[in-house]
């Protein structure tokens, strides 16, 4: 083991000498390339940043714009309610004025048709009535009935108003003059009866009556004066058919 | 291997100096790095291929060693301390070729380079302090302790350079001997041990040279430092 000062200085400058080749040719260019890329991905972070950024702004942008579009959509569904409300009252009343108008105009015809049904029940009763007395008068009426209702009718004539009675002698003067008045009975009458017929007549028109006397059985009992189109009387089918026509439906009928 | 394993041979002769197998295989270690620098480095490329990126990664990680134990100044120390490196796992591993010898075998090549690791630490160290500021640090904290850090500084440089040399000259001359009586095959663990043990003491002497020179330049530093508080 010996130290040669020749390998000792030798190696000292070929160290010195590697240390300058590898330090310019080896390391500054492998520093160089790092630092390169080092500033390249540096340049990509800070790309990178700002997209990441922009991103944040997109998306806060995105959130304002999200919430203010749910806070239109809260307040036109607000809109919409109200809206819906008022038109759901609005077609509640106009419905509630429909069901009224139904109901009065449903009132109205049931009133009529009861109206209706009440007055054909009357007529049917008066009807009923009536061939109910028609029926009960046939069997019950006789001659002394008669001559109650002729009595009757004499003193109808005696007490009848001066008005009237003026009309009733125009209507049979006009009517005819010289034609002889038809009286009616549901019996024969006998002699009194028939002057005092005639007397009231006469009394009643104010002149000399020429009377014809005739049966007619469809009387049931009374009498009937008729003078052309014109008749007067008091008789029992007459007062029962006037009875039976109160109502000019069932006199149509 | 040569024969006489303690003597190298003159290759040639360059005026007053004599070039030994030592300083020629040197020469060709340092071709070969030139070599594979160029290499390396004639078509760098941000997206680097295989190759540059084995080198890169190389002075990276030299970088970061440097930036653990002297973050601030990493990119003075790193060409001197990096080639250590380099050159020193090239130069140990290079015995594993037959019929050639590691420099760092040759004490003069070790001493040659603890010498440098020696004046490199004072270098940076007046270059990052000046001479007075850093000449003051060996009379820290009593001038009496001045011969003791002049015994320290010389018996480390004296460490650095037998280490080294010790440890590759004990591997190849137990390689050669086992070689010489067991046959081929037998040193081949011996061998595995050489690999190891030259990629240790690279790193141990790169690391200590490190270390070194890291703490000439913070002796400066804490100084400030104290001073400040």
């Amino acid at each position: 083991m010996e130290l040669s000062w020749s390998t000792f200085l030798l190696e000292i400058f070929n160290f010195l000498v590697l240390v300058w080749i590898l330090k310019h040719f080896l390391y500054r260019p492998i520093q160089s390339v790092i630092a390169r890329r080092q500033q390249d991905i540096d340049g990509r972070l800070a790309e990178a940043r700002e997209k990441e950024a922009q991103a944040g702004q997109l998306q806060k942008d995105y959130e304002g714009r999200l919430a203010e579009w749910r806070s239109e959509r809260e307040k036109s569904r607000e809109a919409l309610e109200t809206e819906l409300r008022s038109e759901r009252v609005r077609r509640e009343k106009l419905l509630a004025d429909e069901l009224e108008q139904q109901r009065s105009k449903s009132s109205a015809v049931d009133a009529r048709r009861q109206g209706e049904q009440r007055r054909q029940l009357e007529l049917q009763a008066l009807e009923q009535g009536s061939r109910f007395a028609a029926k009960l008068l046939e069997q019950g009426a006789g001659p002394e009935t008669e001559t109650r209702l002729i009595n009757l009718f004499l003193k109808s004539l005696a007490e009848m108003p001066e008005a009237q009675r003026l009309q009733l002698c125009e209507q049979i003067r006009d009517s005819a003059k010289a034609a002889p008045l038809r009286v009616a009975s549901a019996h024969e009458l006998d002699a009194g009866t028939r002057d005092k017929i005639e007397h009231g007549l006469a009394a009643c028109l104010a002149r000399e009556v020429a009377c014809r006397f005739v049966e007619d059985p469809d009387l049931i009992a009374g009498v009937q004066v008729s003078l052309g189109a014109w008749t007067m009387g008091l008789n029992v089918r007459d007062e029962l058919q006037g009875f039976a026509h109160l109502a000019p439906e069932s006199v149509a009928g | 291997m040569h024969g006489d394993t303690m003597s190298f041979p003159v290759v040639l002769h360059l005026g007053p100096l004599q070039v030994t197998t030592t300083v020629a295989t040197t020469w060709v270690i340092m071709a070969l790095l030139v070599l594979v620098a160029w290499l390396v480095t004639r078509r760098l490329l941000l997206h680097p291929g295989r190759a540059q990126t084995v080198a890169e990664g190389i002075v990276s990680t030299i970088e970061e060693a440097i930036r653990a134990v002297a973050p601030n100044h990493v990119s003075l120390l790193l060409p001197f301390i990096a080639t250590l490196w380099i050159f020193l796992v090239v130069a140990n591993l290079c015995g594993l070729i037959p019929g050639v010898h590691s420099p760092t075998r040759d004490l003069s090549a070790t001493a040659a380079l603890a010498i440098l690791v020696f004046l490199s630490v004072h270098w940076f160290g007046i270059r990052d302090q000046g001479l007075k500021a850093y000449l003051r640090h060996y009379l820290v904290p009593t001038p009496l302790l001045l011969p003791f850090h002049i015994l320290s500084e010389i018996t480390r440089t004296l460490a650095l350079a037998v280490r080294l040399f010790g440890n590759i000259m004990s591997l190849e001359m137990a390689a050669l001997l086992i070689l010489l009586v067991a046959g081929f095959l037998a040193p081949v663990p011996i061998l595995m041990l050489h690999v190891i043990e030259g990629l240790v003491q690279a790193y141990i002497f790169g690391m200590l040279a490190l270390i070194y020179i890291a703490s000439g330049l913070q002796t400066q530093q804490m100084r400030q430092e104290a001073r400040n508080e």
